[in-house]
C-alpha cells in the first residue's frame, strides 16, 4: 500500500517535472551541444562546412584572439573580485541596517531594490549622460569645487572605463545582494539573537558569531550567482562600450569577444562562428566547473539552525 | 468564481482568434511582403514610398520593419540561418553580408529580371556580390564619401580664409581656429568605427590611394609599408586638435559638437550631414576633400557604395519581390533617396539636387578611392577594421606606436587572406 501510495506520487512527480525538463532540454541542452558540435566544424559565413577537430581552438589561441581572450578573462576575474568584495558587502550592510532600522523598512527595501527593476540599456544611457566628458554634470561638479584634475573621460580612458563600469553595476546590483541577505536575516531563529545578548555578546560579536555563519546559505547564493553573472558580464559593457569592449578593448569580456566572433560587429565586419563556439565551449566550462566547484565548497563551511 | 475564470478564459480565445483570423484570410487577397532595414531614421521615408509602390500594384502589400542598427546583422543572420527572414533585404555591403550571401540566403539577380543592374558601374555593383561565387545578389542603392566638413562661419571669425591645400596648412587651420576658441574638429575617440572613418578620410594622400589599395589586395604590399604607418601617424598626430578628454567623447557628442557649431570642422562621411541638419537645421555647411600630405602627394576622396537591396533567397513570393525590388530601382525611387534623405545614388541618371551632395559627389567622381578596410578587408575574421577601431583608440593616447598598429594589421590579415599570407 505504501510502496503503491510512493509509486503514484513518484508518477505524479515525473509528470509535472516533465514539461520542465522538455523545455530545458529543448531551448538549452540541444543549444549547449549543438554549440560544442559547432566548436569542431569549419565555417564560411553563417555555413557549416567540415570537420576540423581542434582547429579553432587552435586559432582561439593565436593573435589576434589569445590578446582579446586574455585581455577579456581578465576584466571577468577583475570584475568578479570586485563586485564580490564591494557590491556583496556593501549589500550585506544594507541588508543589515534594514534589518536593524525601527521605522520605513518598506521605504528602504524599495529604494535599494528600485535600480535593479530598472532597464539596464535605461541605466547604461543614464550614466553615459551623467559621465560625458563635455556636457556630463559629473565632470562639471568636479570642476566646480575645484577639482578640475579629477574631471576625466571616465567611459573613454583605458584606466577608469572598467572601473567605472563595475561602479554602475554596484549603483544597479547592489539592491539584489541587499534583497537576498534581508531574508537571510529574517530567517534566522531570534532566540539565537536574544541567548547571545543574554551571554552578554556585543552587536559586533553576535553579528560575527551568530549572524554571519548563519548567513552562509545566502552568502554561498550569492557567490555563485556573482560568479556566473561576473564571467557572463555582457549587458551593460555592451550598453556601454560596444561589442567592441570600447573603449581600445578595456572593457571587453569574454562574453562580448563571443558574440563578436559567432554574429560579428556591425563596424569591423565578419564573423567566425567556429571560434565564437570554441571560445562558447570554453565559457561554459570555465563558468559550470567554476559554479560547482565553489557551490560545494561554500557548502561545505554552511552551518545548520 | 470558477464560471467567471471560464468565461474569461473564452473571452481571451476569442479575442485571439478574432486578431489571428483576419491575418489569415486577408493574405488569399494580396501577397504580403516584408522588409527589413537598419536605417530606424529612414521609416518614413520607406513607407512613403511603399505607398506609392502599391497604388500601382493593389495586389502586393510591403510591411517595412527597421531594426537597431547595430543589432541588425545578428537579427538578420538569425532569422536567414533558420530558414525565416524577411522577403527583401536591406543588405550592408562588401564584406558586411558577404557570409551571409556565401551561405546562399540571398536570391541571385540577373540583370534580365533587374534591369536597373546594367546602368551600375562595375565597382558599385560589387558591394553587393558573393565573395565566394561573385554572383549579383543586391541592387546596391548609395555611394558614401569621406571628406572634411567647415563650419564657414567659425572659419571666417577665425581669419581662415582660403581652405586647406596641403596637411601643413590644415593643422595651420587648425591652430588659428583653437586661438580664436573654437574647437578645432569635433572628432574624438570615443568611438572606434569613427576613428577608422576618420583615417579613411585622411589616410589615403599619405599611403598612395587606390594605387596602394590594389598592391595590398594583390599582396605585392604588405600594411606594414612606410607609407601605410605615415597614414596611421596622421591620426595620431591629429588627436592633439580634439576637444579636452576626447578619449570619452562618445559619437553623438562628437557630431553635436560640430552640428552646435563649437567646432570648425568635422571629419568623415557625407551621410553625416543629415544628422547634423537634424540637429541643427540651420547650420551652415561646407565640405571639401581632404588635403594631400605634402606637395607631390594626391588628393583622394575615401568611397564606397553603402548598401543594396536583396531578396531572401527562400521567398515563398519571388514575383512580387521582383516587382518591389524593381520599384526600387526606378529613378522615381532614387530620385527621391537623394532628394529625401541627401544619399548620393548610385544610378547615374538621377538627378541631384542638394548643393552640398552635388559638390561631394563632383569631387568623388573625380578624387575617389576605394574604403581600404571596407571594400577589401571585411570577408573574414578577424578583419582589419576589428584591429584598427580599438587600435587607433590605443594610438590616440600613445598607447601603441603606428609602426606596431600596422604590424598588427598585417599579422590579422595575413593570417586569412590569401595574398598576404606568409608577408609581414
Amino acid at each position: 500500500m505504501a510502496s503503491a501510495l510512493k509509486r503514484d506520487q513518484q508518477r505524479a512527480i515525473g509528470a509535472l517535472l516533465t514539461p520542465a525538463l522538455i523545455i530545458i532540454v529543448v531551448f538549452t541542452t540541444i543549444p549547449a551541444l549543438t554549440t560544442l558540435s559547432y566548436a569542431f566544424f569549419g565555417w564560411e559565413g553563417f555555413k557549416r562546412t567540415t570537420f576540423v577537430g581542434f582547429e579553432n581552438f587552435q586559432l582561439l589561441f593565436q593573435y589576434p584572439y589569445l590578446d582579446q581572450f586574455k585581455a577579456a578573462l581578465k576584466h571577468n576575474t577583475i570584475a568578479f573580485v570586485v563586485i564580490m568584495a564591494f557590491q556583496t558587502s556593501i549589500g550585506l550592510l544594507l541588508a543589515y541596517a534594514m534589518f536593524r532600522v525601527k521605522r520605513g523598512l518598506r521605504f528602504y527595501r524599495v529604494v535599494v531594490f528600485l535600480p535593479v527593476i530598472f532597464s539596464l540599456v535605461v541605466v547604461g544611457y543614464l550614466w553615459q549622460a551623467l559621465l560625458d566628458p563635455y556636457y556630463g554634470p559629473i565632470n562639471q561638479i568636479l570642476t566646480g569645487i575645484g577639482f578640475p584634475e579629477l574631471a576625466k573621460p571616465w567611459l573613454g580612458d583605458t584606466a577608469t572605463a572598467l572601473p567605472s563600469l563595475m561602479f554602475i553595476n554596484l549603483w544597479r546590483w547592489v539592491g539584489f545582494p541587499a534583497i537576498v541577505f534581508l531574508a537571510g536575516l529574517n530567517a534566522i531563529n531570534q532566540e539565537f539573537l536574544e541567548a547571545a545578548r543574554i551571554d552578554g555578546a556585543s552587536e559586533g560579536q553576535i553579528f560575527r558569531k551568530v549572524i554571519f555563519p548563519l548567513l552562509a546559505p545566502s552568502l554561498t547564493i550569492i557567490t555563485v550567482l556573482t560568479f556566473i553573472g561576473a564571467y557572463e558580464w555582457f549587458d551593460l559593457p555592451f550598453v556601454l562600450g560596444g561589442s567592441n569592449g570600447s573603449p581600445a578593448g578595456s572593457t571587453d569580456t569574454l562574453a562580448l569577444m563571443f558574440y563578436r566572433l559567432s554574429f560579428g560587429s556591425i563596424d569591423s565586419g565578419a564573423n567566425n562562428v567556429g571560434v565564437g563556439s570554441a571560445l562558447g565551449v570554453l565559457i561554459f566550462t570555465l563558468v559550470g566547473l567554476g559554479a560547482a566547484l565553489g557551490s560545494n565548497l561554500l557548502r561545505r563551511r554552511e552551518v545548520e539552525q | 468564481m470558477k464560471i467567471k475564470r471560464f468565461r474569461g478564459l473564452v473571452a481571451a480565445l476569442l479575442a485571439v482568434t478574432a486578431v489571428v483570423i483576419p491575418g489569415a484570410t486577408s493574405a488569399s487577397a494580396a501577397t504580403e511582403l516584408t522588409f527589413w532595414s537598419w536605417r530606424t531614421e529612414d521609416k518614413a521615408f520607406y513607407e512613403n514610398q511603399i505607398k506609392l509602390f502599391q497604388a500601382k500594384n493593389p495586389d502586393i502589400t510591403v510591411k517595412f520593419t527597421p531594426y537597431l542598427n547595430t543589432e541588425y546583422n545578428a537579427i538578420l543572420a538569425t532569422a536567414l540561418t533558420a530558414g525565416k527572414g524577411p522577403d527583401i533585404i536591406q543588405m550592408r555591403p562588401y564584406g558586411g553580408m558577404s557570409n551571409l550571401s556565401d551561405a546562399g540566403n540571398f536570391m541571385p539577380l540577373t540583370a534580365a529580371e533587374v534591369p536597373a543592374l546594367k546602368k551600375l558601374p562595375a565597382g558599385i555593383l560589387a558591394a553587393a556580390q558573393g565573395y565566394k561565387d561573385k554572383k549579383q545578389y543586391g541592387l546596391p542603392y548609395a555611394v558614401s564619401a569621406l571628406g572634411i566638413m567647415y563650419n564657414p562661419d567659425i572659419l571666417e571669425q577665425s581669419g581662415v580664409r582660403a581652405l586647406p591645400q596641403t596637411w601643413a596648412q590644415l593643422m595651420e587651420a587648425f591652430n588659428k581656429v583653437k586661438k580664436a576658441g573654437f574647437l578645432p574638429i569635433g572628432n574624438a575617440g570615443g568611438n572606434g568605427p569613427a576613428l577608422e572613418q576618420l583615417h579613411a578620410t585622411i589616410g589615403p594622400t599619405f599611403y598612395g590611394g587606390t594605387s596602394f589599395f590594389n598592391d595590398v589586395v594583390a599582396g605585392k604590399k604588405a600594411f606594414t609599408d612606410k607609407a601605410y604607418v605615415a597614414s596611421l601617424k596622421a591620426v595620431a598626430d591629429i588627436a592633439k586638435y580634439m576637444p579636452a578628454n576626447y578619449q570619452g567623447i562618445d559619437y553623438n557628442t562628437m557630431r553635436g559638437l560640430f552640428a552646435n557649431e563649437k567646432a570648425a570642422f568635422y571629419i568623415g562621411g557625407n551621410y553625416e550631414i543629415g544628422y547634423f541638419r537634424s540637429l541643427n537645421p540651420s547650420l551652415n555647411i561646407g565640405w571639401f576633400p581632404a588635403p594631400k600630405a605634402n606637395a607631390g602627394a594626391k588628393r583622394y576622396v575615401g568611397t564606397w557604395a553603402d548598401g543594396s537591396y536583396a531578396i531572401n533567397a527562400k521567398t515563398a513570393n519571388k514575383a512580387a519581390a521582383l516587382k518591389f525590388l524593381n520599384f526600387l530601382g526606378t529613378k522615381e525611387f532614387g530620385q527621391a533617396l537623394v532628394d529625401e534623405i541627401a544619399f548620393i545614388p548610385t544610378a547615374p541618371y538621377v538627378k541631384i539636387n542638394d548643393q552640398a551632395v552635388k559638390e561631394i559627389n563632383r569631387w568623388r567622381t573625380t578624387l575617389g578611392t576605394p574604403f581600404l578596410n571596407v571594400v577589401g578587408f571585411r570577408y573574414e575574421s578577424p578583419t582589419s577594421s576589428s584591429i584598427l577601431q580599438p587600435g587607433f583608440q590605443k594610438l590616440i593616447v600613445g598607447g601603441t606606436t603606428p609602426e606596431q598598429l600596422a604590424k598588427d594589421v598585417q599579422t590579422a590579415v595575413a593570417s586569412w587572406y590569401a595574398p598576404q599570407k606568409g608577408k609581414s
